[in-house]
């Protein structure tokens, strides 16, 4: 491994098996040697770098109603103000104002708001990282329709450039974007995978295929956790005729500069599998189990690559829905009540809500949808890099003790998702709590269900 | 009497003595006393003191000046179809200078005015009408060759007070309307050492002088007055809080033009511009031409002739809350600017964005 | 020159012409902002139904209504009020309907053939009463509220003063309460004057910014379909 920006003092073990840690010292993580000063002009200056109109007129519009910490899991369980989810972006609110809003040559020239100091950045890490999985939920109900959510995101850019970022999710990025797998799925162990799981299945998974018209991408949870994930992938798209390939060039489907902020970052591993796909000619792009990795590609990668994107990009259970719809995807029935956990990015921030609920339908089962759902669900608590942060984990379970709430009123005997974070979420969660029931996963649900084939 | 110049030696009698000797019996002059009392919002029991003591007293000398005005004030104050109270204020005072009313003209008016004032130096009540002319050192108003301004600072000095009739004593009124060019100004822009009563209106209402007259015969002093020096017994209240189509205005039933089914209905003027609110005086209790009605009972609003400058706060028929400012330049100007500065701010936040992303 | 006509002339002349030239500014410099085109395929081809947010994020969605409901109702209990009493009390709508036709050339009366309408000064009242105790309440939920209490700052106070400010004013002049009217009716108007200067650089601009950011969202959300 190259050099690291990791802060040494505190060892990572990320294969060790979780624990919770009862109360951590009070931590400020910190990456690379920056006098204070430039880390506070770095934070503000990136903040604004990437800021537009959008970003800008949702700054000016808050009028500080708190409506925002009643949608917020982590205000809801914890009755703490300071997960407000607007509050979250509180200094990043003065550098708009000093920096980059109408009247900021005043802000600056009378210094109406105090520039922001390192310490208050230090205190705000812990708000911006370890308790905003940027679900998305108090956008929703802000009543002057800020997307706080997004506001999160851009604050992040601040901190990553200014090296403030939870030292665990600063490590798994780094090592994403310098060894192309934020989990240790190298090419080369990807490729090992591969072969094994081709063997073991007996089912054939090509990978670098020159021309292909279905580019498959993997996230590192899948590949290093849920392996039988890719076995699933390649069941479905042999049992739909897809001409397909996985390609070592762009397989990585999971963004850590996206969660951690680290917007150059970001743009490259979005920029590897856009290329995969051209270079395949590939007319489709499936993304896999993934959450942030929809809205990162789907959504925020035509305008990295600044065109728009010659391919299509679909979420595994859109293509899934699709060859339903189509007659190609033929489903055995299951007998069995489902819950679905609609994953944050896919459903109320990605748009894709009822492609799953078409692929249970053509599964037969019995839906039973909790309270909230769709677009309303509340998050498990592990997304936007969360479930990496081990000093998080105490507010995390707090936050599954709502999910395991929702999903057992409903008296489903299965519940499903399609987000191998959420699912590792569920795991844990449920390891923790010793919960009585197990995440699914859609996409293995439907390979194992597949007409015509043995499970 | 009206219209006679009084005589000397009349001055030396009491005032009941003198209404005696002219017919008025002792029970019209007590109720006349007791009327004007209540118009004073005295006690009953005053009218009784204010008909002894005035009976008892020696008629005051009063010399009164027209200056730039109009003679409104003198009709009002002498309109009257029968003997009435207002025509008694002639009986109680010894009236020894009235242009519009002596017999005498000329020389002979200017000797009687001299002698008037040397007799009762420091005694004499000075009544003032019409405004002060002080442009060209006062040569726009002129009486017999001399000046307004140098008459009211001369017979100033002799006065035992002064009363100021008709907003253009009171405040220069008309005459100092926008651009004021014969340099208008009021008696109390003048004299500035002696009490003075302002008792405005475009004319004053007639029972106003007469109640202050009384009050000063009786009581030897003027009454209480407001921070505009109006006796507050008359200029206590607005026309708004005594009008009679007041409910119209809190039911929010109002005329909008002169002659439609609001203004037959007698409905509030507000909207037709009645200043009524903000102008303080007796028009809609007392009223006018012995109580028979007020401008706003004839279907106008109020002008707001007893306030200062009731003829530069705008139209007569401009409600109160409409706009007494801006134009469409200033405002077009303003927009044009916030629109530029905006633009500016915008293109150097863009400016400081492209200066960050370089920097990197 | 008196109180009363300078508030009613130089000041209101002053206050609009800041007011008119700090929103246009404000505004301006937002939306002439760098707009970054969205290069991604639209889920929606038209995203301008998006602007629908405009009117439903108007009331909270069921699922949120529990946690935010005494806001919302006290909110709304402010803002009709407030507006009862500005725009259907005859004296404001005269100066409404002066400024449109003086300074706008807009004729209300001509164009739709009948006027304004308007109420009587205790309706106005009991209106202008209902948003005094709103707002009473408001400030007391932000001060006693441990969420409200910690995002506050000087800009949520100020303006509550100055919002309170014309309607205590309003209602104290209109039942000739503790001063001479001259002296209620100038301070109506310097305390419309306050709020017309403090409007630009402080929350009230959400008036106009409530359209940009909730059609923001709608149109952003809209063309991918995701939930508004």
């Amino acid at each position: 491994m190259s050099a690291s920006d990791v802060n040494t003092e505190h060892p990572l073990e990320l294969e060790a098996p979780r624990f919770s840690v009862k109360k951590p010292a009070v931590r400020y993580d910190k990456q690379g040697e920056v006098p204070d000063a430039d880390r506070v002009q770095r934070a503000m200056q990136n903040f604004v770098r990437d800021f537009g109109r959008s970003a800008a007129i949702y700054m000016e519009s808050c009028v500080h109603c708190g409506n925002c910490a009643e949608a917020c899991h982590f205000y809801a369980t914890t009755g703490d103000a300071k997960y407000t989810p607007i509050w979250k972006i509180e200094p990043f609110k003065q550098a708009y104002k000093r920096e980059y809003g109408p009247f900021a040559w005043f802000y600056r020239a009378l210094n109406l708001k105090s520039a922001v100091t390192v310490e208050r950045l230090e205190e705000w890490q812990e708000l911006i990282y370890d308790s905003c999985t940027v679900c998305g939920r108090c956008s929703l109900v802000c009543p002057m329709g800020i997307d706080i959510a997004s506001l999160v995101s851009l604050a992040r850019h601040g901190m990553a450039k200014a090296g403030l970022v939870p030292h665990e999710l600063w490590a798994v990025a780094e090592r994403g974007a310098k060894e192309g797998s934020p989990l240790g799925a190298t090419p080369k162990v990807f490729k090992d995978r591969l072969e094994w799981l081709a063997d073991d299945y007996e089912i054939d998974i090509p990978l670098d295929k020159a021309k292909a018209d279905v580019l498959c991408t993997m996230s590192s949870i899948e590949i290093m956790k849920y392996p039988e994930s890719i076995v699933a992938t390649a069941k479905i798209m042999k049992h739909v005729g897809a001409d397909w390939t996985f390609r070592l060039d762009g397989y990585e489907a999971t963004n850590f500069g996206l969660l951690s902020g680290n917007a150059d970052w970001q743009r490259d591993m979005s920029m590897k599998l856009i290329d995969a796909a051209i270079a395949c000619g590939a007319k489709t792009l499936v993304l896999p189990e993934c959450g942030h990795a929809y809205g990162a590609l789907r959504w925020m990668g035509a305008n990295l690559y600044g065109k728009p994107l010659p391919f299509r990009v679909v979420h595994i259970a859109e293509f899934m829905a699709e060859h339903v719809k189509s007659g190609k995807l033929k489903l055995k029935k299951v007998g069995k009540s489902v819950t679905f956990h609609d994953p944050c990015q896919i459903s109320r921030r990605g748009g894709a809500i009822e492609a799953p609920r078409e692929v249970l339908a053509a599964l037969g089962v019995e839906l039973r949808e909790m309270e909230p759902s769709k677009g309303l669900n509340w998050c498990c608590g592990g997304g936007g890099g969360v479930v990496t942060i081990h000093r998080a984990d105490a507010l995390r379970y707090r936050v599954f003790q709502l999910k395991m709430n929702q999903i057992d009123e409903t008296g489903a005997e299965l519940p499903v998702t399609s987000c191998s974070n959420c699912r590792q979420t569920f795991d844990d969660g449920q390891a923790h709590f010793k919960w009585d029931k197990t995440m699914n996963s859609l996409l293995e649900m439907v390979a194992d269900n597949l007409e015509g084939e043995a499970a | 009497m009206k219209g006679e110049t009084m005589r000397n030696d009349d001055r030396d009698i009491t005032l009941g003595e003198y209404l005696a000797a002219r017919g008025v019996s002792r029970r019209a002059f007590l109720k006349f006393a007791c009327s004007l009392a209540s118009l004073m919002a005295l006690p009953p029991s005053a009218g009784v003191a204010m008909a002894e003591a005035m009976a008892k007293s020696k008629r005051p000398s009063v010399l009164w000046f027209p200056f730039q005005e109009c003679t409104g004030c003198t009709e009002s104050i002498t309109r009257s179809h029968e003997p009435t109270i207002e025509s008694m204020i002639f009986d109680m005072i010894s009236l020894d200078y009235q242009e519009t009313l002596m017999a005498a003209a000329g020389h002979q008016s200017e000797a009687a005015r001299e002698q008037a004032m040397k007799d009762n130096y420091g005694k004499y009540l000075l009544l003032i009408d019409g405004s002060v002319a002080t442009g060209l050192d006062g040569a726009y108003s002129c009486i017999g060759g001399q000046t307004n301004l140098s008459w009211l600072v001369e017979a100033a000095k002799g006065a035992a007070a002064i009363i100021a009739i008709g907003s253009c004593a009171a405040y220069g009124g008309i005459p100092k309307a926008n651009p004021n060019p014969t340099g208008a100004r009021a008696v109390s822009d003048i004299v500035k050492d002696k009490p003075i009563v302002n008792i405005p209106g475009c004319p004053p209402i007639p029972a106003v002088l007469t109640g202050v007259l009384a009050h000063f015969l009786t009581f030897g002093s003027l009454p209480e007055l407001d921070p505009l020096g109006r006796p507050k017994a008359f200029y206590g209240e607005t026309i708004h809080d005594r009008c009679y189509r007041r409910p119209f205005y809190d039911q929010g039933r109002f005329a909008k033009t002169f002659d439609d089914e609001g203004a037959r209905n007698g409905w509030c003027l507000y909207e037709l511009g009645c200043k009524g609110p903000v102008t303080y005086n007796a028009c809609a209790t007392i009223k006018w031409n012995a109580g028979t009605s007020f401008p706003i009972q004839s279907g106008h609003g109020c002008l707001g002739c007893a306030e200062p400058d009731f003829w530069d706060k705008g139209s007569f028929y401009r409600p109160l809350s409409v706009a007494h400012w801006g134009d469409k330049a200033t405002l077009g100007g303003a927009a044009a600017i916030g629109v530029a500065l905006g633009a500016a701010a915008a293109l150097a936040a863009r400016r400081r964005q492209d200066k960050i992303a370089k920097g990197d | 020159m008196d109180l009363l006509s300078f508030a009613r002339g130089p000041g209101m002349t002053w206050a609009v012409t800041i007011f008119v030239v700090g929103v246009l500014w404000k505004l301006a410099g937002l939306i002439l902002l760098r707009a970054r085109r969205d290069l991604s395929e639209a889920r929606t081809p038209s995203a301008w139904t998006g602007l629908r947010a405009i009117l439903t994020r108007s009331w909270p969605r069921r699922a949120f209504v529990h946690g935010t409901a005494f806001s919302e109702v006290l909110g709304y209990s402010f803002h009709i009020g407030f507006l009862f009493t500005l725009v259907f009390y005859l004296p404001h709508v005269l100066f409404f309907e002066d400024v449109f036709k003086g300074l706008l050339g807009v004729n209300f009366q001509k164009l739709f053939g009948v006027h304004w309408p308007y109420f009587s000064g205790g309706m106005v009242n009991f209106f202008g009463a209902v948003a005094v105790a709103a707002l009473i309440a408001l400030l007391v939920h932000r001060i006693v509220n441990p969420v409200k209490r910690l995002i506050s700052n000087f800009d949520d106070y100020f303006s509550w003063l100055v919002t309170i400010a014309p309607l205590v004013t309003g209602m104290l002049a209109y039942g000739h309460v503790g001063a001479p009217y001259q002296t209620l009716i100038a301070l109506h108007l310097l305390s419309v004057e306050l709020l017309l200067v403090w409007f630009p650089f402080g929350k009230l601009m959400h008036t106009f910014t409530v359209f940009l950011s909730r059609g923001t969202q709608g149109m952003q959300f809209e063309r991918k379909g995701a939930t508004l």
